[in-house]
């Protein structure tokens, strides 16, 4: 930490290359820009600097290493697992300002922005051009593509389309050391040594920062349908999983709990049909001209005779398709004022249907008081398990009782070859259960490719490991 | 009680609509087509007339190419009892939709019809009015309620100056605006049902209308591009702007 005085010429000897107006430290923007949607933390940054420039960004880096400055690089801020987040006197350096999209190719069918433009902009702008940026969550709006890169973002097309990782051709960014690396430049293929690129996807700030990206795009879903079915329990989920995939072009297997779908009713919207069930499946596939609609029809005879489904609905239009998807989409909003305590875990999808039932287990017993709700991207192995924080109780206490009840979860999670972090990151939040993801040896190695990178250790320092 | 819904096949509403390079009309190939949205209402608000006791039976109708069955096979999986499809590969304008209608309704003999207040294709909102004067029926357009009483409906409209009502003696033509209610989802097994249930199929000759088009379009367009906006960093430059460039002041 530094006295006011200290701060106070730091702050000034970044006015002299970034305009003044752009270096804040007034207590809004230090609230504001410290923090991501974790409530966890309390946000204390130096100042929040937003750079407009790449040189912009490599000298702040470069000065950041001359003073020790820790820089906490700023997206959407959108993140559930505290990466974004500035507790410790460090500098935020929001990327908000770089948000122009620079070049579109429409053979190579990609597009190049700045770190900052908001992934809808990007969604927005291939529609825009007949294609697509298939990946797509909830904070759409917000999160910025240079933080769904850091972070590696799913969501809820990645059942058929993949990972952010997935989506990037290429990369520009300022390291730790303050140069700035060009990577991959768009290339399909490029077998020329090790693809640094990738090393920054997902690398939550700690190495450099990213300041712009080629992305893919691809041609649009062809009128997709959905179908919100009901299901009686756990097992049937998993039955419904494999047929429909094999029978049907899915770019969506989402699944949610009764309990979960209640606070998303409190929020306004309509039960999908009357029948009550424990468990729901939201199912998207391409279906141009209801081409598939009978195929579908079938399916779900079948599988109501199986009794791995007790109702369901489909899409007529696409305003119903968007409809329904907010019946899963808006789950994470409508919980959010119980400051739930997040669980974003995945494991091999052949090994769901024993975590759940172990986790199922472990939670009922360990949480009989809380309300556990579950809901996630089942088709992708990917499970959230929220916990409420029950109204009244304090939020260290919740959270002390959740961490606690998380060595048990992940001890089941280490068994089965699963991860403690499916897409949200490890962050401030995950930190202490990195072990049961990655041992000793292999966070040793990360530890050493952040020294390359960052030797000053002035990158996210605290984030992912110490 | 016996209702008509009258239900159209249109551009999806999420879909950003193009016009033709050649200027004839707008893009429909490869694009997703659904029911009016305000037919859906129109069909919402039938059923649960049904649902209420109040109505016997739904016939669901539509007017178009063969396509048109899908439409009138969604409401039917909504809930209407049977279709009847009015097939023509004709451009049909509001008239001539209208005396289709009065054709039908000459035939079934519905104690009330439903539309939509306008397809959001042409916007045009005037099948309802002009079929409830080709029958000389009483018409409550825009409706937002719709209560049926013995030999009456009183149908909730919202004007500019809050709720007006107005009381209709039956048989009567209800046009239904956006907050009359939010319809329902198709269930699967629904569209299974509705599959079964019976769907009649006429030609315009059969029901004696001239359908011919009487409006002539000439073009379909783009709107014009807008410029993008730009930032101004001082209230000088915005209004040495709004004077000199955009001669506002």
């Amino acid at each position: 930490m530094h006295t006011p005085n200290e701060s106070a010429a730091l702050l000034d000897g970044i006015r002299v290359f970034i305009e003044p107006a752009h270096v804040r430290s007034d207590p809004d923007s230090c609230l504001n820009y410290g923090r991501d949607w974790t409530r966890l933390y309390t946000p204390n940054p130096l100042a929040v600097v937003l750079p407009g420039t790449v040189e912009q960004v490599q000298q702040l880096v470069r000065y950041a290493n001359e003073h020790r400055l820790a820089l906490v690089p700023s997206g959407g801020r959108t993140g559930l697992s505290g990466a974004a987040v500035a507790c410790r006197g460090e500098l935020v350096v929001s990327l908000e300002r770089m948000s122009r999209i620079l070049d579109f190719d429409p053979t190579d069918r990609s597009v190049t922005c700045q770190a900052g433009v908001v992934t809808e902009a990007v969604q927005n702008f291939a529609r825009d051009h007949g294609l697509y940026y298939p990946v797509d969550f909830a904070s759409r709006g917000s999160s910025q593509i240079g933080g769904n890169i850091a972070t590696n973002a799913g969501g809820i097309k990645v059942i058929r389309y993949g990972l952010t990782r997935d989506w990037v051709t290429g990369l520009k960014v300022v390291t730790g050391c303050g140069d700035l690396l060009d990577l991959n430049r768009g290339l399909i293929k490029n077998a020329s040594g090790y693809d640094l690129r990738h090393l920054f996807i997902g690398s939550e700030g700690t190495l450099g920062i990213i300041v712009e990206a080629t992305l893919k795009l691809t041609r649009p879903l062809r009128e997709p349908s959905v179908m919100v079915l009901g299901v009686p329990d756990l097992d049937s989920v998993m039955s419904l999983y494999h047929i429909l995939r094999n029978k049907l072009e899915l770019s969506a297997f989402e699944f949610f709990s009764e309990r979960a779908l209640r606070h998303v009713l409190k929020k306004g919207l309509h039960r999908p049909f009357d029948t009550e069930t424990p468990y729901y499946v939201l199912v998207e596939f391409e279906n141009p001209e209801q081409l598939h609609t009978d195929t579908a029809l079938a399916l779900f005879e079948h599988c109501a005779e199986q009794g791995w489904l007790a109702d369901g609905v489909i899409s007529q239009s696409e305003s119903q398709v968007k409809e329904l998807w907010r019946l899963r989409e808006d789950i994470s909003e409508s919980i959010a004022e119980y400051q739930p305590y997040k669980n974003d875990v995945s494991v091999r999808i052949s090994r769901v249907p024993d975590f759940l039932a172990e986790a199922d287990t472990l939670l009922t017993q360990e949480y009989p008081d809380f309300e556990v709700l579950w809901y996630g991207h089942i088709g992708d192995g990917n499970l959230h398990i929220n916990i409420l924080k029950p109204v009244g109780m304090n939020p260290t206490a919740f959270a002390q009782k959740c961490g606690a009840v998380s060595e048990h979860l992940f001890a089941i999670l280490q068994r089965h070859g699963g991860s403690i972090s499916a897409e949200h990151g490890v962050g401030l939040t995950k930190k202490p259960y990195l072990h049961y993801t990655r041992d000793e040896t292999e966070v040793n190695y990360l530890r050493a490719i952040k020294q390359v990178f960052d030797p000053n250790r002035i990158m996210n320092p605290g984030k992912i490991f110490d | 009680m016996k209702i008509l819904v009258a239900v159209k096949r249109v551009v999806d509403y999420n879909v950003k609509v193009r016009a033709k390079a050649d200027g004839s009309g707008v893009e429909t190939t490869n694009v997703k087509m659904s029911m009016n949205p305000f037919d859906e209402i129109a069909v919402e608000e039938a059923i649960r007339l049904q649902e209420a006791g109040t109505a016997k039976e739904i016939v669901a109708i539509s007017l178009g190419i063969a396509a048109c069955q899908d439409t009138i096979r969604t409401a039917l999986a909504m809930g209407a009892d049977r279709g009847i499809l009015v097939e023509t590969e004709v451009e049909l304008q509001p008239l001539a939709v209208a005396k289709l209608l009065q054709a039908v309704v000459d035939q079934e003999k519905p104690d009330l019809v439903i539309l939509g207040k306008q397809a959001i294709d042409d916007d045009a909102n005037q099948t309802g009015q002009m079929l409830a004067a080709l029958l000389g029926w009483p018409q409550g357009t825009f409706a937002s309620k719709v209560e049926v009483g013995a030999g009456t409906v009183n149908v909730t409209r919202e004007v500019d100056g809050g709720l007006e009502t107005v009381a209709l003696k039956l048989p009567a033509v209800v046009t239904t605006d956006l907050r009359l209610n939010e319809p329902r989802f198709v269930k699967l097994p629904n569209i299974m049902k509705a599959k079964k249930k019976p769907l009649a199929v006429f030609k315009p000759a059969d029901l004696g209308v001239d359908v011919a088009p009487r409006l002539i379009t000439l073009k379909v367009q783009e709107p014009p591009k807008r410029q993008a906006g730009i930032k101004v960093d001082s209230v000088a430059t915005l209004v040495d702007k709004l004077h000199n460039e955009a001669h506002a002041i």
